[in-house]
This record gives C-alpha cells, structure tokens and sequence, in this order.
C-alpha cells in the first residue's frame, strides 16, 4: 500500500513542481501540501504497520481518487489530464487485491498470480503513459516558449511600428511645412512678376509719356511764340494807329483790336501753362541722376501735388479736391535726390486721392475731399504732413501698409509698392515715415527728414 | 549780313521773318530758310564763295541731322559760323555739338533775345 501513497506524493510533488511562473491559486497550492503532509504520514504508517491497517489502507485510496479527481475537475490543471489516467491501473489493481484480501483472503491466495500479472502489465501501462505524459507536456513547453517568442515579437514589430509613425508625422509635418513655405515663395513670386510687368508697362508709359511731350513741345512753341509776336506786332499798330486821325471806324478798329490782342494774350498765358505741365511730364521721366542736391523743397511740394492733381484729373474717375499747401516760410533748403523725393510727394499725394476718391463713391456730395500738404522746421529735423479726411486706415492694416506688395486696391488697380517704395526713398534720405490714423476721419502720413550738416 | 536757318518746321519762316522783322526792314540781316540738311547745302553751294556767314541749324531732322549737316559745313565752308537750335537740350548733343566746332547751342523754346544779341554781335563785326 505504500506504493499507492508513493504515487500521491510523486503526483502531488510533479503538479506543485509544474506550476508555470503565473504560479497556481492559492488553494490549490494548499491542497498539495496537506496531501503531502497526508500521504508521508500514510507511507509512516505504512511502513510502521500501525493498526487499524485496513482503515490507512482506505485512506490511502480516498486520498489518490482525491488527487486523480482534483486533476480532472480543476481547469488550471486541465493539460496534466493524461497524469491522471497514468497511475490509474496500478491504483484499480491495488484496489482490487485489497477488496480482495479484505473480504475473502481465500480467493486472494487463487488470484494472487493474476493479480501480480495484472500489476506488471498496470505498471508498463503507468511507465508508458508517464513516458507520453512528459514528452506531451515538452511539447507544451516549446509550444508555449514559441508563443512567448512570437508575442515578444510583436511587441517589438509593435513598438518599431509606433517609432515608424511618429518618425512619418514629424516628416509629414516637416513636408507640410516646407509645401507652405513653397506656396508662401511661389505667391511672392507670382505677385513679383505680376508687379515686374506692371513696371514694364509703367516704364514704356514712361517712354511714350516722354515722347509725346517731346512732340507736343514743338507745336506748342509755335503756338507761344507767334502769340507772343502778334501781341509786339498789336502793340506796334497801336502806334501807328496813333497817326491815322480819329473817325468811328478807327475807334471800332481799335476796340476790335483790344479784343485781340487779350486774346492772344489768353491763349500765351493757357499755353505757357501747358509748356510746364510738358515740362513736369519730361522732368519726372528722365532718369534721376542719384545725387544729392540742396533743393527748395516747399517748390518741390507745390510743382508735384500739382502734377500729381493734373494727373489725376487727366485721368479716368477723376475727383473733385481741395489741396491746401500749409508750408513754412523760410524753410532752409534740404539736402534730397529731387527726382526721387518728387516721387515721394507724387505717391503720397496719389494715394490720397484714391483713398479719397472710396469715400467720395460711399457718401456722395455730403463730403468734400481735402488734401493738406506742411511743412515745418523742427530745428534739426524737416518735418513734411500729407494729410487727407478720407476713410482713414484701419490699426489692422497700418503696420501692412509699408510692406512690398501689399495692396488695399481692387484688382490691377495697385501695385502694392507705391508705399514701399515711398518708404525706401525716406529710409535713402535717412528719413522717417510714419502714419497717424483715425477711421472715417484722417489719414497722416508724417515724413521726418535730417537737417544737411552744415 | 546772311544768315541762313535750317529746320524740318515750316513755319520757323514766318516766325523768324516776322521776329526780325526790323532788322530785316532796315537791311542789316538778310535771312533764308532750308528745311532739310541736303537742301541747306543746295544754298550754301549756289555761290563760291557763299555771301551766308552764319547758318542756324534745328538737330533733329529728317534726313541729314543738324550734327551732320555742321560737319558737312565746317569741311565744306570753314569760314561760315553754325549755331544749333535744338529741342533736346541734353549734355550728350551739346558735347557733340560743341566739339565739332559749332559756335552756340540753343534751346527751344528759343530764347529770342539772347538770339537777337547773338546776331547783332555779329553784325558788328562784319
């Protein structure tokens, strides 16, 4: 009967042993170590053939159908199956001799060889079965080393995936990056070239602009100088006409006389005034020669607002403005590039007008344009104010304003540098330009320029 | 005294005629007009040596520019001054102008008086 106990402590020992690192619940465990603790006190008292011997012997049998029935009921336990059914035919033989033995001791001494014959083969039977148990239970253990290789695989193939995925977003936001920063150059671009053809044509405008005033300035020096002869040549027949003796045909003579000569004295006076426009017009499209010069600059201001208004009015849409010239007697001559600075006085001026000419269209005859032009000694500075009561520039846009390229007109209408080239002109004279601005009442722009170092 | 003026303008005629009209009136200048370079020449050329002592040329013609037509005349008659009457008041035609040996350089609009004193002086010394 030791042999059966023997039996549950192996099994006992080899399903503690079997616990994988997740380890067995607790209870479970508790039930190894009290049959443990059971089966050696049975094998103790087996060896020491302690009575009441048959009722050790039922023990010891309760005992392995309690450790075969634990194995086949308990689901941690469900792939050592196969252990349980390995002692089984040694127990069955085990439990046969001892019904036998107990009951009729007789029959026992007759079916002694059969019962060992029957042992020998049960105990083959266990060795095989143990035998395909431990090579199940290999199997098992490679199969689970795989599946722990293959899950630590994935973690990895995981783990690469997720660096995968953020390195991709980094690139992917750096190429979205890069892409607006193509679209920000190609914008620029496009509106460079936008702007270069606008120059181009301004600058044959330029051209053609010089040629017609150089065309218009020969019939228009026939034009004053036969006037201005024929006004000599009234003056000369007023003195002859002196010596002819008084009648009423000499009086109307002289009156018609009169009528011409005022006449011919309009149409000098109207074409000198075109001969300086001409003059202006050649003036602003010959080249500047980039230096430097002590000019008049009050004279500067009233020769450009002036072609600056002509211009506009000679234009389609002109409008209807009052330019007040508020400039400083006085004024000590400031050192400018004229042929550029013209330019500044131009633009400023120009932008008025537009600037006005929105407003003019929104309110109708309720507001009257102004455009006021000063100048003023600051001692060591020249200060000069173009100033006009139109719609005003809103703070969103003022700092804008200077930028190359940046336009508040429709279409083709600007080209977005009138004022940055302003600027660069004022910055050239070591200057400053700055705008004062109240929505829907003024707009100022201030120009600060260096008194020349005597 | 001679003076001969060249200009594509027609009607530089009449306004030189009627501008020097008292002068003319009492014989001291005798003008002719040409209106191209070639037909300046033509004139110059009908007499040897020609009465013209001085020729008063516009630069921009049609055909022979005044420049041209001064060189022409300082090979042709050395003696006979030029003066240039131009439109184009540039340092570029001046230089040229002045370096081929003309005697004055005008402006248009002509500045009648200074043009005036010029001849006068001229006349004096004939």
């Amino acid at each position: 009967m030791i042999l059966v106990n023997l039996i549950s402590l192996f099994l006992l020992y080899y399903l503690k042993k079997s616990a994988g690192p997740q380890g067995f619940p607790e209870n479970l465990n508790r039930y190894f170590k009290y049959g443990m603790i059971a089966a050696a006190i049975l094998i103790a008292l087996g060896i020491a053939k302690a009575p009441p011997e048959i009722l050790f012997q039922l023990l010891s049998f309760v005992l392995v159908g309690g450790i075969i029935y634990l194995i086949l009921n308990t689901p941690e336990l469900d792939y050592q199956k196969t252990l349980a059914i390995t002692p089984l035919p040694i127990i069955g033989v085990q439990l046969l001799e001892y019904l036998i033995k107990t009951i009729s001791p007789a029959v026992f001494d007759i079916l002694e060889n059969y019962l060992d014959a029957a042992g020998f083969f049960a105990l083959i039977w266990a060795v095989t079965m143990w035998l395909n148990h431990r090579k199940q239970m290999k199997e098992i253990e490679i199969e689970r080393i795989i599946s722990k290789e293959q899950e630590r695989q994935l973690r990895n193939t995981e783990e690469q995936k997720s660096q995968l995925e953020v390195l991709v977003a980094e690139r992917t936001s750096e190429i979205l990056k890069q892409k607006e920063e193509l679209q920000e150059a190609l914008n620029d671009l496009q509106s460079t070239q936008a702007q270069l053809i606008q120059q181009e044509k301004l600058a044959s405008l330029g051209q053609l602009t010089a040629g017609i005033a150089h065309e218009i300035k020969n019939p228009l020096n026939f034009v004053n100088n036969f006037s201005e002869l024929s006004v000599d040549f009234l003056e000369e027949i007023g003195e002859e006409m002196a010596k002819i003796s008084e009648s009423p045909e000499k009086q109307n003579i002289l009156d018609l006389l009169e009528d011409v000569k005022s006449n011919l004295v309009k149409i000098r006076h109207h074409g000198s005034r075109a001969d300086g426009i001409v003059r202006s017009m050649l003036m602003h499209s010959r080249g500047g020669t980039g230096t430097m010069d002590p000019t008049d600059l009050n004279l500067l201001i009233r020769e450009y607002s002036n072609l600056a208004f002509h211009g506009m009015r000679a234009n389609p849409n002109p409008i209807n403005v009052d330019i007040q010239l508020e400039l400083a007697d006085n004024l000590p001559q400031v050192k400018l590039n004229a042929e550029d600075f013209s330019r500044v006085i131009l633009n400023l001026v120009k932008n008025a007008f537009d600037a006005m000419r929105d407003k003019i269209n929104a309110l109708g005859s309720d507001y009257s344009a102004k455009v006021t032009i000063r100048t003023k000694d600051l001692g060591d500075q020249i200060l000069i104010e173009v100033e006009d009561n139109g719609p005003g520039v809103p703070d969103e846009i003022r700092d804008k304003l200077l930028m190359p390229f940046f336009t508040t007109k429709k279409g083709t209408e600007g080209t977005g540098l009138g004022l940055s080239i302003t600027h660069d002109i004022i910055k050239s004279h070591e200057g400053k330009l700055d705008i004062e601005s109240t929505v829907g009442e003024f707009t100022r722009f201030r120009i600060l320029l260096p008194k020349a170092k005597p | 005294m001679k003076i001969l003026f060249v200009d594509d303008e027609k009607d530089v005629e009449a306004l030189f005629r009627q501008k020097f009209r008292k002068e003319i009136k009492s014989g001291e200048i005798e003008l002719a007009f040409a209106f191209s370079g070639k037909e300046a020449l033509n004139i110059l050329g009908e007499e040897n040596p020609p009465k013209f002592v001085y020729v008063f040329s516009d630069i921009n013609m049609p055909g022979m520019s005044g420049l041209e037509l001064l060189d022409q005349i300082k090979t042709r008659f050395p003696n006979i001054q030029v003066s240039m009457i131009s439109a184009y008041g540039d340092s570029e035609n001046y230089d040229r102008a002045m370096n081929s040996g003309a005697k004055g350089f005008f402006t248009k609009p002509v500045d009648f008086e200074r043009l005036k004193t010029e001849i006068a002086e001229m006349v004096k010394n004939q």
